[in-house]
């Protein structure tokens, strides 16, 4: 039977074989590219890790400094106490915090993230003795428009700032470019998250904090809102629905 | 002897006498848009080049295949899926350059350069001679991009792929950069000049 193209049947025939063979050119090109993709995720994230904590990477290779230097590591958050999972660097940070199945709704959302992950990768950066330098914590809130995501790095007192980076946000372009920043960022170094009563202190003051206060960073104006998500960011994270129960531990097993 | 002569013709005519953007003004948006550098009118000229090659190849290939009442909707399906590939390809090759070309490489699919010789040429053709119309029409639109995108850049910044040619005032040197010929608008006398020059070669040859 010769194929009659003009037809009702034919019409159907002919759509349908060639979007399939469309689908799967699209397809094919998705999954040769995903490898590549992987990776280049992969990089940026040790990039981030390294830059956040404040680790030289201009010289050498930034993905052998950081498998001397890195350990990544799972962290139940309710706990806190460390999870074992393997393929760190693979980890789909955003997909587990919104997966029901991994994520909890936080009972004080003051970031506004309406939901986190359960357990959280972290990063914990030693010298080249292997002595550990800092701690680096993903954090992430809304600011005015857009979710901020950042690395902080904590000293291992586990209260002084090492670093802070900004890699992702979609505040108003020109106004809130100030948070990837490092002019701005580089005000958050040796500020203290904690009062001496283990509180939560740390706070971006809108029109400059004072001179010598551990606990304030400078707000920028004309983004007052971008300035207070990022505050209430690192207040959600370092509070006891974030990181403190994990910092009470490990404060304890470091001790040893 | 006749198909040889039609083969070169085929494949020179959309250069300068037939140009896709000067004479049939086609395809004028995004040649506008992404020609105030060299390094993106080249990207874009590749792009465009790989659809328009791919879409007639495929086109040409199963023209006898395709029912006419659908033919432009099996058109769209091919040139869509292979802009789809281009921007995917773009986006992991070259991501910077990407952001810059934004939704010009998605807008691929409504250049009509692209449906026009689909519909006028591939329709028709046996493969071989849609493939040398496409490589045809896209150096067609690659002259014009590149042509306008030499006088933006080189007047507009003293630049040529990045490269200072003539040096600013602002960097020391003599040449007053003429911000107009970053903007848009500076492309469409330019392109009317060009469509004034070649007009001019054209009567002059008869």
């Amino acid at each position: 039977m010769a194929f009659k193209k003009d037809t009702v049947a034919g019409t159907m025939i002919f759509i349908i074989s060639l979007s399939l063979v469309c689908s799967f050119m699209i397809t094919g090109t998705v999954e040769i590219l995903k490898e590549r993709k992987l990776v280049k995720k992969r990089d940026e994230v040790q990039q981030f890790v390294l830059r956040a904590a404040n680790v030289d990477i201009s010289a050498g290779d930034f993905r052998e400094l950081f498998t001397e230097r890195v350990t990544p590591k799972m962290v139940n958050l309710e706990s806190g106490e460390f999870v074992a999972q393997e393929n760190l660097l693979d980890l789909d940070e955003r997909m587990a915090a919104i997966n029901p199945e991994t994520s909890s709704k936080p009972k004080k959302d003051t970031a506004k993230i309406k939901t986190r992950a359960n357990d959280i990768r972290i990063f914990e950066v030693r010298d080249e003795s292997g002595q550990l330098t800092s701690v680096v914590m993903p954090i992430y809130g809304k600011g005015l428009w857009s979710m901020i995501y950042g690395y902080l790095a904590v000293k291992p007192d586990l209260n002084t700032v090492e670093n802070i980076i900004f890699y992702e946000h979609g505040e108003t372009p020109g106004i809130a470019d100030f948070v990837t920043d490092s002019e701005w960022t580089d005000l958050w170094k040796g500020k203290q998250l904690f009062d001496e009563k283990g509180n939560i202190a740390i706070k971006v003051v809108k029109g400059g904090a004072k001179e010598g206060d551990v606990h304030g960073v400078d707000g920028v104006s004309g983004a007052t809102r971008t300035g207070v998500g990022i505050q209430r960011a690192v207040e959600f994270w370092f509070g006891v629905e974030g990181y403190q129960p994990f910092l009470k531990q490990f404060a304890v097993t470091e001790a040893k | 002897m006749s198909s040889a002569v039609s083969t070169k013709q085929i494949l020179t005519s959309p250069i300068f006498a037939n140009n896709p953007v000067a004479m049939q003004v086609l395809g004028v948006c995004s040649a506008l848009a992404v020609s105030n550098s060299m390094q993106t009118a080249l990207v874009m000229t590749l792009a465009v080049t790989f659809v328009l090659v791919m879409s007639n190849l495929i086109i040409s290939t199963i023209r006898n295949f395709i029912p006419n009442s659908v033919r432009i909707i099996a058109q769209m399906t091919v040139i869509a899926s292979l802009v789809i590939i281009v921007d995917m390809v773009l986006q992991d090759v070259a991501y910077e350059l990407s952001k810059q070309l934004s939704v010009f490489v998605s807008l691929i699919i409504t250049n009509c350069i692209i449906m026009g010789r689909a519909e006028a040429f591939a329709m028709k053709y046996p493969p071989h001679l849609a493939l040398v119309d496409a490589l045809g029409n896209a150096m067609g639109y690659g002259v014009i991009l590149l042509g306008v995108a030499f006088v933006r850049e080189l007047l507009g910044r003293g630049t040529l792929f990045g490269h200072e040619i003539f040096t600013t005032i602002e960097n020391g040197g003599w040449y007053l950069a003429n911000e107009m010929f970053t903007l848009p608008p500076s492309a469409f006398f330019l392109i009317g000049v060009m469509i004034w020059a070649i007009n001019v070669v054209q009567r002059k040859r008869g």
